[in-house]
């Protein structure tokens, strides 16, 4: 028998109870040890960035916002300032401030249930029910807002489509309350239940360095001690008029990962409420031309797993030329196999749900070698290919 | 006869089938509630049973079929046949000897025994890791529950469950050893496999650990065990730290508490990883009940 065939290999994936949506990842172990770890991604590949060239403007922001059922709003907006960046007009004060206030209130979504996600990983499924249980008040607030609880559809090419009228305010805040209260609690949870401190303290320590070299990006970099946040290095929508407090934690292991994101929630609560208070009156849109002028952009913005980069570029028509999307799981995702090595087994789906993976977002095509032969692609084999390959004749 | 109807019937059979169903309900239940959910209905258990019954039961290939046949049978019986010798319902064990407290806590253990052996009698990865953590589990927690259950058969003199039922009606043990009844709980919640001692069968890890290849007839079998085994252990537990059980109303209202205290430290803890399980057992709960039964042996030594 071979050396590599005695190796006692544990696949996790692409259908496995820890992942919720397709991945597949091999772990060798020795007893309980990990001591090698493969990723491979590919399985919910849709073609959106194709898709978006056969579609005009206003119906790729459309398309764009289901890239994420979580972070839709971000997609949607990434795409939209970018877009208005390249048409040269930019959104009433108003509309930024929406814009930005519907972009918390999914980055307070996202936190509050990947909060529950870890803690189910963990085995703590009380935190889990719980967690859940009060992103439901958010959940509602976000339909009464927009009418939607998961694809909000709260931009437009030139601004946002509704407006927060009192009484809706007056909802979020209450809504804000009640979570503050509960999120103190989770904190509280979080750094001293000494059976939950015992599966996340010194669990996957990534250090600054290590953060730096694998590119992390987000909340996960943050708790490394990466001071990284789009909102802060290059203000959009309001963020610099209602600039953000950069939430920092410095030791990288899974614990500070839970504190950076709850800390990101009780700054997110602070920030709606500022611009609730100082709202800017105006217009809700700018007009827009129906053709974009001939350009290119990029566009970055903060989602709630970290940066989301957009490259659009324009050849003057009423459709895109080229979308090109990354999302922040792309970025941490290479973080897990270089964690998972030496931990235990038990550890892994922790260390996973770590970085808050999204894998359909990232996901693009795959090609998978059986063996070592391994090989690079020249940019013109890999144009070919895909000339090809949507003509139909790989 | 009277065998028979005693095996079949009453305190066995039908009757531990259905009481390890009610309390299986119970349970599950009492956490749902813990965690703010609503929980099964009252014959979710019999509906699981039933329909797992009646699945087609998958045999992989490349294995011992007899074994994977044999072992839910085994597994079942040994649960079923230690309940003869606890004071179910509260009234007088069916039958009762000399000793039978070993017998009956073997009997209970052959359950997780076969669950170990039956992972490992496949080539699935997630199995193979689930046995070791079932069986390393096993060798963690046993010694330690032994010694917690052995205290109060020590303050009664005698090793025979219906006696130290009997002595235990007139000392409720659980203020008098204390730590033995902790240990005890405890060690109850690791012999279920319940959180935070669910790591051998941890979904998010190992899908359903050393049971992933049961389907059908094979896993209902094993459940059922289970079913009977959380009855048997909150039984004996019950009738020898909560002042014994005399009657049934007695029974009933003290194994219910006992799954009460279950219940609320499930829902309160995260999974323990193998290692620590292990390190949480030799390093504290051994150590502690050891330290409670010298203490046991040496007043004992005095007062006689």
């Amino acid at each position: 028998m071979s050396e590599k065939s005695e190796k006692f290999i544990v696949p996790i994936g692409p259908q496995h109870p820890a992942l919720k949506e397709p991945g597949h990842f091999e772990f060798t172990v020795d007893g309980e040890v990990v001591t090698g770890a493969s990723v491979r991604l590919g399985y919910a590949h849709r073609g959106i960035e194709k898709a978006t060239e056969s579609r005009n403007w206003t119906q790729n922001m459309y398309l764009l916002e289901r890239i994420c059922g979580i972070c839709s709003h971000i997609h949607a907006l990434a795409y939209c300032l970018g877009v208005e960046k390249l048409a040269g007009v930019s959104a009433p004060p108003r509309a930024q401030a929406i814009r930005s206030v519907v972009a918390e209130l999914e980055r307070i979504h996202s936190h509050l249930m990947w909060l529950g996600v870890a803690a189910h990983e963990a085995g703590f499924e009380t935190l889990f029910m719980y967690s859940w249980r009060d992103r439901e008040t958010l959940m509602d607030v976000l339909e009464a807002l927009t009418g939607n609880r998961v694809n909000y559809s709260a931009n437009l090419i030139g601004g946002v489509k509704f407006d927060i009228n009192a009484d809706q305010r007056d909802t979020i805040l209450r809504a804000l309350e009640f979570l503050e209260e509960r999120t103190a609690h989770y904190m509280d949870i979080v750094t001293t239940d000494v059976v939950f401190l015992r599966r996340t303290r010194g669990i996957g320590t990534t250090s600054a360095a290590q953060a730096e070299l694998l590119g992390l990006v987000g909340p996960t970099a943050r708790a490394s001690g990466v001071a990284r946040d789009v909102r802060i290095d290059a203000p959009y929508a309001a963020y610099a008029d209602f600039p953000v407090t950069l939430i920092l934690h410095n030791v990288g292991d899974l614990e500070s990962r839970f504190i950076v994101r709850i800390n990101e929630l009780l700054e997110s609560y602070r920030l709606i409420r500022q611009i609730l208070d100082h709202m800017p009156e105006g217009e809700l849109t700018a007009r827009v031309p129906r053709r974009i002028k001939e350009g290119e952009t990029i566009s970055r913005v903060e989602a709630p797993r970290g940066e989301l980069f957009y490259f659009i570029k324009s050849n003057g028509s009423d459709t895109p030329e080229r979308i090109k999307v990354r999302t922040p799981t792309m970025c941490n995702m290479a973080s897990v196999p270089v964690l998972g090595i030496g931990q235990q087994l038990a550890d892994i789906p922790m260390i996973l749900a770590g970085i808050d993976p999204c894998f359909s977002c990232n996901d693009r095509a795959a090609v998978i070698h059986q063996g070592d032969d391994g090989d690079t692609w020249t940019w013109e084999r890999l144009r070919q290919y895909g000339i090809d390959y949507y003509r139909g004749q790989p | 006869m009277r065998e028979l109807f005693a095996i079949l019937f009453f305190p066995g059979g039908l009757f531990l089938l259905a009481g390890g169903m009610m309390y299986e309900w119970a349970d599950h239940k009492l956490i749902a509630r813990l965690q703010n959910r609503v929980g099964p209905r009252w014959f979710q258990p019999l509906a699981d049973t039933v329909k797992l019954l009646a699945k087609e039961e998958v045999i992989p290939s490349g294995i011992s079929t007899f074994l994977f046949i044999a072992l839910p049978i085994a597994a079942l019986a040994g649960a079923l046949t230690s309940a003869l010798y606890v004071p179910l319902g509260g009234l007088a064990p069916t039958y009762s000897f000399h000793g039978d407290l070993i017998v009956a806590l073997y009997m209970l253990s052959l359950l997780t025994l076969c669950t170990g052996l039956a992972g490992s009698n496949t080539t699935d990865s997630f199995s193979l890791v689930g046995a070791t953590r079932t069986l390393t589990q096993l060798f963690s927690y046993e010694a330690p529950f032994l010694v917690a259950l052995l205290g109060p058969a020590l303050a009664a003199g005698s090793w025979q469950i219906s006696e130290v039922n009997t002595y235990a009606q007139s000392h409720w043990l659980l203020f008098l050893q204390p730590i033995g009844f902790i240990v005890a709980l405890i060690g109850l919640l690791g012999k279920l496999e319940m959180p935070p001692f669910d790591s051998p069968e941890a979904e998010t890890e190992i899908v359903a650990g050393a049971m992933t290849e049961y389907s059908g007839r094979g896993l209902a079998l094993f459940h059922l065990g289970r079913k009977v085994e959380l009855m048997v252990g909150l039984t004996l537990v019950a009738s020898f730290y909560l002042g014994g059980l005399g009657n049934p109303i007695e029974f009933v209202v003290k194994t219910l508490a006992l799954l009460l205290g279950l219940s609320v430290l499930q829902s309160l803890m995260a999974r323990l990883r193998i290692d620590q399980i292990v390190g949480l057992w030799w390093r504290y709960g051994a150590l502690l009940v050891l330290a409670q039964w010298l203490v046991l042996m040496l007043i004992g030594g005095f007062t006689s």
